[in-house]
C-alpha cells in the first residue's frame, strides 16, 4: 500500500490467487492491489485525496478496475464510493465476516458476464402510431396544438396520461418479446426501471461465456428487426454488476 | 450520440465501450455490494449522487412533458405524409441523431443525474471530455432545456 495513502479504496472481492490485471490504474491513478484472507481477496487501491469521489474519473476508475477482474476471472463488485479506513479493516470488517456468503455469490457469477441492453423507441416514430391508433389522443392533440398552454391545461394533462398509457402497453408487449428472444441464452436479468417518451427496456442480462456468441446474435437479430422504430445499445461484457446482493 | 459507437459488419445493434460517463453512471449506480455504513469511511457526495437519482417526479409534469412532445409531431401538416414515409424521411435526412438530442433533453429530474450526462454525451466531443462532476451537471435549468427542444423540434 502507497505510505501516504489514508484510506482503501474497495473495488470488489475476488478469489484468493487471481491476477492483477498488468497496467491497471484505480482511482487517483493509484495501483490497484490485492488484500488477501482465507479464499478471498479485496481489490483495493490507497486513497490519498481528502475530497468526495463522483468525478467523471473516479466512476470510469471504478467499473474499469472491475471490468477487467471480470475479463480475467469471477469478480463480486462493490459499490461505487466505498471506502474502508486501512487494510486491516478490509480483512477485520469486510472479509473475514463473510467469507462462506462471499465464496457462495463468487460461485453464482463464475463463468459469465453481464450485459446490458438498452432499448429506445424512435420517439416520431412511435407517437405517430399512438396518434394514429387512438381517435381521442389524436383529438386531444388537435384541441390543443396550437393553443395558448394556459387554455388548455387539462386537456393537455389529459392527452399527456392518454400517451403514456398507449406507450406503457406497447412497451409490455415489445419489451417482454425483447425478453422473450433473449432469455435463452442467459441464466439471470435484472429488468432496470425507465421513463420517459422513448424509453422501451432497459435490462441487465447475466450470460454465460458459452452462450455469449448465440446472446449477442439474438440481439444483432432483435435490434435489425426493431430497427425501424427503435435503437438497441448493447453494453458489456461487465462486471456482474446488478447480480449481486446488495447486503 | 453514435461517435463512441462501434458497429458490428453494418448490424443495427449499437455496441459503445462503456466508458462515456453516462453509461458508466447508468451501469455502476447503485449497483453492487453494500458495506455497513459505520464502518465505511464517509465521504460527503456520494450519498448525494445516490439518493439525486431516486427523486420521484409528479405524473402531471410527465403527462405534461408526453403531451408536448406528442404536440411537436409534425405528422398531418407537411403534406400529410404516412408513416413508412416519414420512417424513410427520417433515415434520408439522418433525423436520428437530432431526435436523440430532443429525447435526452426531455429527461426527467428522475434520471437527470444520468440524463444530464447522456446529454453530455450526445452533445459535442469536448463536452464528453470536460472533466465535470456529474453533480453538477445534474440540473440543467428546465425553461432552457425546452427552448433548446423547440429549436431542435
Amino acid at each position: 500500500m502507497t505510505v501516504a495513502a489514508q484510506a482503501c479504496y474497495i473495488y470488489g472481492i475476488v478469489p484468493a490467487g487471481t491476477t492483477v490485471p498488468v497496467e491497471l490504474a484505480g482511482v487517483e491513478g493509484a495501483p490497484v492491489e490485492l488484500v488477501e484472507h482465507d479464499d478471498l481477496a479485496a481489490v483495493v487501491s490507497g486513497l490519498t485525496a481528502e475530497r468526495p469521489l463522483g468525478k467523471r474519473a473516479d466512476l470510469v476508475a471504478h467499473s474499469e478496475v472491475l471490468d477487467a477482474f471480470a475479463r480475467e476471472g469471477a469478480v463480486v463488485p462493490v459499490r461505487f464510493g466505498s471506502v474502508l479506513p486501512d487494510t486491516a479493516d478490509v480483512v477485520a470488517e469486510l472479509l473475514a465476516p463473510n467469507v462462506e456468503h462471499f465464496l457462495e455469490v463468487l460461485e453464482q457469477v463464475a463463468g459469465c458476464a453481464q450485459f446490458n441492453l438498452r432499448a429506445r423507441y424512435d420517439e416520431e416514430v412511435v407517437l405517430a402510431e399512438v396518434v394514429a391508433e387512438h381517435p381521442e389522443i389524436a383529438e386531444l392533440r388537435e384541441q390543443t396544438r396550437d393553443q395558448p398552454e394556459d387554455a388548455t391545461y387539462y386537456a393537455r394533462v389529459r392527452l399527456g396520461e392518454l400517451v403514456s398509457q398507449a406507450l406503457s402497453g406497447r412497451r409490455e408487449i415489445e419489451g417482454s418479446a425483447i425478453l422473450e428472444a433473449l432469455l435463452p441464452h442467459a441464466v439471470a436479468y435484472n429488468v432496470r426501471e425507465g421513463e420517459g417518451v422513448d424509453h422501451l427496456l432497459d435490462v441487465a442480462f447475466l450470460v454465460p461465456t458459452e452462450q455469449r456468441e448465440a446472446f449477442e446474435a439474438e440481439a444483432e437479430d432483435v435490434a435489425a428487426r426493431l430497427h425501424d422504430r427503435a435503437r438497441l445499445r448493447l453494453l458489456g461484457p461487465l462486471a456482474p454488476y446488478d447480480f449481486v446482493p446488495e447486503g | 450520440m453514435t461517435v463512441a459507437s462501434q458497429r458490428h459488419s453494418g448490424g443495427y445493434l449499437e455496441r459503445p465501450k462503456p466508458s462515456g460517463l453516462a453509461d458508466v453512471v447508468e451501469v455502476i449506480l447503485d449497483k453492487g455490494l453494500v458495506i455497513d455504513a459505520y464502518v465505511r469511511v464517509s465521504l460527503v457526495g456520494i450519498e448525494l449522487l445516490t439518493i439525486d437519482a431516486r427523486i420521484v417526479i409528479a405524473s402531471v409534469d410527465t403527462y405534461l412533458r408526453f403531451a408536448e412532445a406528442t404536440n411537436r409531431l409534425d405528422l398531418y401538416e407537411k403534406g400529410g405524409k404516412d408513416l413508412p414515409e416519414v420512417i424513410e424521411g427520417m433515415q434520408e435526412s439522418g433525423a436520428r441523431g437530432k431526435t436523440s438530442g430532443a429525447i435526452e433533453g426531455a429527461k426527467s429530474k428522475a434520471t437527470d443525474a444520468i440524463g444530464s450526462a447522456k446529454e453530455a454525451l450526445s452533445g459535442e466531443e469536448e463536452e464528453e471530455e470536460e472533466q465535470e462532476e456529474p453533480r453538477r451537471q445534474r440540473r440543467p435549468a428546465k425553461k432552457t432545456s425546452q427552448r433548446r427542444r423547440r429549436q431542435e423540434a
